[in-house]
């Protein structure tokens, strides 16, 4: 009896239990956002030197590599150059990219972002991160430190600039849906010799006919055509076209032939010869071409390397699937029709030890890094020339994306931030356009679809 | 007769005084602290957030900035300048409208055909329960497999049966909403709404039934009679839970569709939410909540003061 708690003191316990169970909730002391650095800071005048010997801790918040050794990978190799620093990974874990950055941005508003991050010219929210004093220059971190920027391609770091200043490192990169993922075995199959893998010989005609023919009702379709921006810019820039101006001002669908004749050749196959499949009919267009219900597929250069790898991994038989591509015919001025896209690695404004946190950067995203995060991290990184011998031995297949990236075309994004408005109006009223089950006239839908993506390029700037 | 009320009043404050000995006072205060951690969680993440999200409404706020007081605009454009605003409702209530009288309809009857006394009725009751244990991103991708246009077991069966054009379901924009209504209704009739109604049922008293077969009610007129007069008070409660859980559908359109195709599944929450974390219009989205709230609150309103005209509270 003697051992009996009383209600009193069960009282005391829990009020002591619950007060430090909401000490310990309370927000953990986060630095505070120094002002905006004209270019790197102070903290650029020690950029060149090591860091300092004082124990140094840095927060990496990202989505990129999660679920691959590869993040653990940079960070050992790192602690090995730099024993006094510690880089914390704080993985973000969504699935879908686009939406972790809603977390970035609550962690930059509760002082609680990571002094290594990335937001992503790709994903729109690059130059809104600049806008809003979320990351850092990096100019006087690189002149401190003498890193040559040649090392990247100079696409790639043209997309970390913004307004005279650069503002990352590039970690990914690839020329968009620059070709068709083909499936060779239907072609073998109907007898038709494949076009030459390096080749731009294929007219537009010639894959809707394809198109056509491969389509087999209820059990395999001969081309898929996303409705996502990331299609439809490589489509329009196939015909000529494109969908905004480079300035991200103005759409540029009913003004442009080419964009027009680009979407009623999408019109026709979709809505008028029907065979391209509804929204929603391949989930995973992957799966779809691993499964042989899918001849081609407009993606682009990783598309082509990870059905390689499903194929393999699956086992599939070759005269299911066998990996090809068909890469698009070049624009009468010699560009490719593609759309270079790249990803960065940034620092966040105010951090401490910004030459430290550069110089992870350079681990990340130098040769090594870029390597292993195709390698080791299953990505697409293919900003580095000096990074494709390797890609190559590896698998040859990288070799057949290099004209793209040579000779491709930038991607424009709004220049207002609105990129999730912008990306939602596209898919969204691209389904209305080349809505096989209730169609509506051609000249309605493209008109609605100008005046939606207008609508959001005209907003005020996010 | 004013020194005897102040006297009175005196007297008064003496009792209590009495009465809340320091021992008792320092029990109603532990009583009180006790209370504290619920009263900080309800003040700081229901009351605090609600009150402030009236004033967010009132400004253009995107979490990175300071919000700006902007007065009554974003109402003013809720109403007058987003195109999506008022096809969402439509949409909304579409959903809501067909989807709960359904599922509430299939759960009562469902349950009532499981409160019969035959053979393996805890089989019964387990298999029909089943389907809403299942997570509803399992369940998107299920129905998203069986109900796909092409390949689909669904439409291969319709095409098996001679319709050589079934519906497009998911991707097609005219059955986006009654697939989803669909799926909805796999999930939920039943669901708890189902066990909801089996205790109404059970609920019953027996001596009605006993008395309406001794007057010679037939199976159906015991049924229209007895079974729904007395269930009415449970058919409410589930009309009002059901209603509020179908204005706010969300999840299903937002993984099963992500409000396509051609914004057919996009809903009044999926707008919303694209506003609040898409957008980062934290503003415009709050008054939506707010408006929305407003609504939802209306209808529940609505539906008590109708309840008093057909829902009939045994013995009560």
């Amino acid at each position: 009896m003697a051992n009996q708690i009383s209600r009193r003191a069960f009282l005391r316990g829990s009020l002591l239990v619950t007060g430090g169970l909401l000490a310990a909730c309370a927000a953990p002391a986060a630095s505070e956002p120094a002002p905006a650095a004209s270019s790197g800071g102070e903290a650029a005048s020690d950029a060149a030197a090591a860091p300092a010997a004082e124990d140094i801790l840095l927060r990496w918040d990202t989505f990129r590599g999660v679920g691959t050794p590869w993040n653990e990978e940079r960070i050992a190799s790192f602690k090995e150059l730099y024993p006094n620093v510690t880089i914390e990974f704080r993985p973000l874990t969504d699935a879908v990219q686009q939406n972790n950055y809603a977390k970035m941005y609550a962690s930059h508003a509760a002082g609680d972002l990571g002094e290594l991050c990335a937001f992503d010219p790709s994903h729109f929210h690059f130059w809104r991160a600049i806008d809003k004093n979320i990351i850092m220059p990096i100019d006087d971190l690189v002149a401190a430190d003498d890193t040559d920027l040649s090392e990247w391609y100079d696409v790639f770091m043209g997309l970390q600039s913004y307004q005279g200043q650069q503002y990352g490192l590039p970690s990914w990169g690839w020329a968009g849906y620059d070709t068709l993922v083909t499936n060779a075995a239907h072609f073998k199959e109907a007898g038709i010799e494949l076009p030459d893998v390096n080749a731009r010989e294929v007219s537009l005609d010639t894959i809707a006919e394809w198109a056509n023919s491969f389509y087999k009702e209820n059990e395999r379709f001969g081309l898929f055509v996303g409705h996502g921006e990331g299609n439809l810019v490589p489509l329009t820039r196939a015909f000529g076209g494109d969908l905004i101006n480079a300035d991200g001002t103005q759409c540029t669908l009913v003004d442009d032939p080419g964009s027009v004749e680009a979407l009623r050749w999408a019109y026709k196959l979709s809505v008028e010869d029907k065979v391209l499949p509804a929204v929603g009919v391949i989930e995973n267009v992957a799966s779809a071409q691993v499964e042989g219900k899918l001849t081609m597929n407009w993606g682009g250069s990783l598309n082509v390397r990870n059905l390689d790898r499903d194929i393999k991994a699956t086992g599939t038989d070759p005269s299911v699937a066998e990996v090809s591509q068909i890469l698009l015919p070049a624009l009468p001025d010699g560009r490719f029709p593609s759309q270079l896209r790249g990803g960065t690695w940034n620092i966040r404004q105010g951090s401490e030890h910004a030459d430290v946190a550069y110089q992870f950067l350079k681990h990340i995203a130098g040769k090594d890094g870029s390597i292993s995060f195709n390698l080791v991290g299953g990505n697409f990184a293919a900003v580095r020339p000096d990074t494709l011998e390797a890609l190559i031995a590896d698998n040859p297949i990288h070799e057949w994306f290099l004209t793209s990236l040579e000779n491709g075309m930038p991607a424009h994004a709004p220049a207002n931030s609105r990129g999730r408005e912008y990306t939602d109006a596209v898919v969204q009223y691209t389904d209305l356009l080349l809505d096989p089950n209730q169609p509506i006239p051609f000249e309605e839908g493209l008109q609605q679809l100008q005046d939606q993506i207008q609508a959001v390029l005209d907003m005020d700037p996010a | 007769m004013a020194a005897t009320t102040t006297t009175s009043r005196f007297d008064v404050r003496a009792v209590v005084r009495r009465e809340l000995a320091p021992r008792k006072r320092w029990q109603n205060i532990y009583g009180y602290l006790f209370l504290t951690p619920w009263l900080i969680g309800f003040l700081g993440l229901f009351i605090g957030p609600g009150v402030t999200s009236i004033y967010l409404s009132l400004t253009k706020y995107d979490v990175l900035s300071a919000p700006e007081f902007i007065g009554f605009a974003n109402y003013v454009k809720m109403f007058t300048d987003d195109p999506l605003f008022w096809p969402s409702i439509w949409r909304t209530a579409y959903y809501a409208g067909v989807g709960v009288p359904l599922g509430v309809l299939g759960s009562m009857f469902l349950s009532i055909l499981l409160n019969n006394k035959i053979r393996a009725l805890p089989a019964y009751r387990t298999l029909f329960f089943m389907p809403s244990l299942v997570p509803i991103v399992a369940s998107v991708v299920l129905w998203k497999w069986l109900l796909n246009d092409d390949f689909g077991i669904v439409n291969q069966g319709l095409r098996n049966l001679g319709i050589m054009d079934p519906p497009g379901w998911f991707g097609d924009r005219r059955w986006a909403i009654p697939s989803l209504i669909m799926m909805g209704l796999w999930q939920g009739i039943g669901g708890t709404r189902m066990i909801i109604f089996l205790a109404g049922l059970q609920g019953i008293p027996e001596e009605l039934y006993e008395a309406a077969s001794i007057d010679g009610a037939s199976a159906w007129s015991k049924l229209w009679n007895v079974t729904i007069p007395l269930l009415t008070p449970t058919i409410f409660f589930n009309m009002i839970l059901g209603i509020i859980g179908g204005l706010q559908t969300f999840t299903a359109a937002f993984v099963a569709t992500e409000g396509g195709p051609g914004f057919a599944t996009w809903f009044f929450s999926l707008h919303l939410y694209k506003q609040a974390f898409d957008y980062w219009n934290m503003g415009y989205a709050a008054a939506l909540a707010w408006f929305f709230a407003v609504i939802i609150v209306s209808l529940t309103v609505w539906q008590m003061r109708l309840s008093s005209r057909w829902v009939f509270y045994y013995g009560g």
